[in-house]
């Protein structure tokens, strides 16, 4: 009964029917990736000003190489069935060292380059340059929502300003493994590319190498020891979205995960207002230990 | 593309500060308890230790021990090896050496578990691995991810932990520990530690091997080295008075909060004239303006840098309870007190009923406004 069993499975999965398979499987696959069905297939909907750019970039990339994995599956498929041996005909065999061969090599590897890596990388530099590197400078973003962030084994720690929008305060909100933040709806396809208010971040480590991911809004940014990096997004919509750690960092790795809160601006003023006075209860000067805030790098 | 340049020259200036500012790096205190070096990692243990045991139930019984048990397996499965004479070797050698054996204590008159050093090693090898970050390798709290962290995590050679769900005068029990280490602590960086029950029992073991040996003069428990401390379970909390009515509860249990005035600490969830109708006084006059918020008035015995750090008692409409899923486990907290803190053993203290009634009182507030930010701000709103 195995035998015929497994036998019959191998039989299914003869050559032939494996390339037929992966075709099929493929086709049904890649209208689901296409239409970004945040419940089956790719990443979930961006929910930042700038997250469009990153999705852009990963479709480009996704149709230059599939356009060029065809042309190639097409270039070597062709050769196969035409040249082989049959009644009449012997196989041809060519290892490509005559100067024609060499020429064309040359040419497509100079056309793959141009289109597949020149282009990826134009359009990706002018996206870093644009988006996520383009972190808001001194006075650029007055309304910016400010954020420290501390990383450690195995939790993310924020630090928020509060209420008088100065870090190293009383009314400093501290939560742990959940940030919020308000939604700036007019950011979406603004040409100003600091509207409403962006979220920047410094973020830090106490211990070893961490890396803030916020996949929803398409940033991601290592949390360095001894170092402050600064990143930036500007959430469009309210919801909850997720907070991961992209660094393998010890055993809890994988339980260092949070939840982004995106509020509508009144209901992040209201809780900014609340956390802040909650802050202030929970504040105690005396305890030095306790105090970890940075001046701001801009 | 003017970033893609600035990156050389920023990395350039960033080691040149890095160099410029090893110069000035001043020589470490060791004789400060955290400002020193962390010891080296020494993962063999040489020699094992006494901890003191749960009671055990029958009473201390010498023939109810385990020499005749054991003489009575090897002799079945090695014959002619063991006559009867060796007995005696079995009951005055062995336990020593035994790990887990419980060897009553006749001058102390208690009970203490063997604990090998091969054991140790192991416990120590996971808690190096699992533990250290933030609770240091030398168990004191002070590790490298725990700075900062309020509350702060737990120096292990003070004995004391929070929530236990174990009466909180006396020392937790291994299985109360298993499962507060299998849980972890709700909005804390304790996380839910998947790791087996074999190894976690033997990094909890190592744990308590870090309490300080046992003193007579010195002040409170020390731990599980102390002959005069006591062990216990966890609370049991299987009979609920209040399942057929929860919502009587939640209206006694509110009645209760006030009456036994929670708000000492915690916040009121009521405003003065309702404070002073719930408490069945009238006109008691005024409550601090922080009435409604948590207030951070008792010191801990939680010490960070020879500070007593106070440990904030949580509004249960905005903070985590760190076990408070269920109105059982409230229930748990409360009767056994959180070691440490302000927070006393109410079992006894009030009547069971009282505090299940709170526990549902408690359970209630969280689910009603937790996260439900515009519900609470009109809760809170009313009553400010």
């Amino acid at each position: 009964m195995t035998l015929s069993h497994s036998h019959s499975v191998r039989s299914f999965l003869g050559p032939v029917r494996a390339v037929i398979a992966t075709v099929i499987a493929a086709a049904s696959l890649a209208p689901g990736a296409l239409a970004q069905d945040a419940t089956r297939w790719g990443p979930k909907e961006s929910a930042s000003s700038f997250g469009w750019r990153f999705d852009d970039l990963f479709m480009l990339i996704v149709i230059l190489t599939g356009v060029s994995f065809l042309i190639m599956m097409v270039m070597l498929l062709v050769p196969v069935f035409r040249d082989k041996a049959r009644a009449g005909h012997k196989a041809s065999f060519d290892h490509g060292r005559s100067l024609h061969d060499k020429r064309f090599t040359a040419i497509v590897s100079v056309i793959v380059f141009i289109v597949l890596d020149a282009w990826v990388l134009v359009v990706a530099m002018r996206d870093l340059d644009e988006g996520f590197w383009n972190v808001p400078g001194p006075g650029e973003a007055p309304n910016a929502v400010r954020v420290q962030v501390l990383a450690q084994q195995w939790a993310w720690n924020f630090r928020q300003p509060g209420v008088d929008n100065k870090f190293g305060t009383p009314d400093d909100i501290l939560t742990l493994n959940e940030l919020v933040v308000p939604a700036s709806a007019e950011a979406e396809g603004n040409e100003d590319w600091f509207a409403g208010r962006p979220v920047v971040l410094n973020l830090s480590s106490k211990d070893v190498i961490h890396s803030l991911f916020l996949p929803e809004m398409r940033v991601k940014r290592d949390a360095n020891p001894g170092a402050i990096n600064r990143m930036w997004f500007t959430p469009i919509r309210p919801g909850d979205y997720a907070i991961l750690c992209a660094e393998l960092c010890g055993f809890a790795h994988y339980q260092m995960h949070g939840k982004l809160r995106v509020l509508s601006p009144a209901d992040f003023d209201a809780w900014e207002a609340e956390a802040s006075a909650m802050a202030l209860a929970a504040y105690d000067e005396n305890d030095a230990g306790a105090q970890w805030a940075w001046d701001w790098q801009e | 593309m003017l970033n893609l340049l600035l990156i050389p020259l920023g990395a350039a200036a960033l080691l040149t500060a890095a160099l410029a500012t090893t110069d000035d790096e001043t020589a470490v205190d060791v004789s400060k308890r955290h400002e020193r070096p962390p010891h080296d990692v020494q993962l063999i243990i040489h020699e094992g230790t006494r901890l003191l045991a749960a009671d055990a139930d029958d009473g201390h019984d010498e023939e109810d021990d385990y020499a005749p048990a054991l003489f009575a397996r090897l002799s079945a499965e090695f014959p002619n090896r063991f006559t009867e004479d060796d007995e005696g070797i079995f009951r005055d050698a062995w336990p020593e050496t035994r790990d887990g054996a419980i060897v009553w204590d006749d001058e102390n008159e208690c009970y203490w578990e063997v604990v090998t050093a091969d054991r140790l090693t192991r416990g120590r090898q996971d808690y190096v691995q699992f533990c250290a970050s933030c609770h240091a390798l030398e168990g004191d709290g002070f590790g490298r991810s725990g700075v900062a962290l309020r509350p702060p995590p737990r120096d292990f050679s003070q004995g004391l932990f929070k929530f236990t769900k174990v009466n909180s005068e006396k020392l937790p029990d291994d299985a109360a520990l298993l499962a507060l280490v299998k849980g972890g602590l709700l909005g804390t960086p304790m996380n839910e530690w998947d790791i087996s029950d074999e190894r976690l029992a033997e990094i909890i073991t190592y744990v308590k091997s870090l309490s300080l040996p046992g003193d007579e003069d010195a002040d409170g428990s020390t731990g599980w080295r102390d002959p005069y401390n006591q062990i216990a379970g966890v609370i049991d909390a299987s009979d609920d008075p209040w399942t057929d009515d929860p919502g009587g509860a939640i209206e006694q249990g509110e009645g209760l909060y006030h009456k036994y005035q929670c708000y000492t600490c915690h916040p009121a969830y009521a405003d003065a004239a309702r404070t002073d109708a719930l408490r069945g006084v009238e006109g008691s006059g005024t409550y601090p303006d922080d009435h409604t918020y948590p207030k951070l008035r008792k010191d801990s015995s939680y010490t960070v840098l020879d500070y007593n750090v106070a440990i904030l008692p949580p509004d249960f409409t905005w903070h985590d309870m760190r076990r408070g899923n269920t109105v059982a486990e409230i229930y748990q907290t409360i009767a056994g007190g959180v070691a440490g803190a302000g927070m006393p053993t109410w079992k006894g203290a009030a009547p069971d009923e009282e505090l299940w009634a709170i526990a549902y009182y408690v359970y209630d507030l969280a689910e009603t406004y937790k996260g439900n930010d515009a519900q609470r701000a009109a809760f809170m709103r009313s009553i400010r």
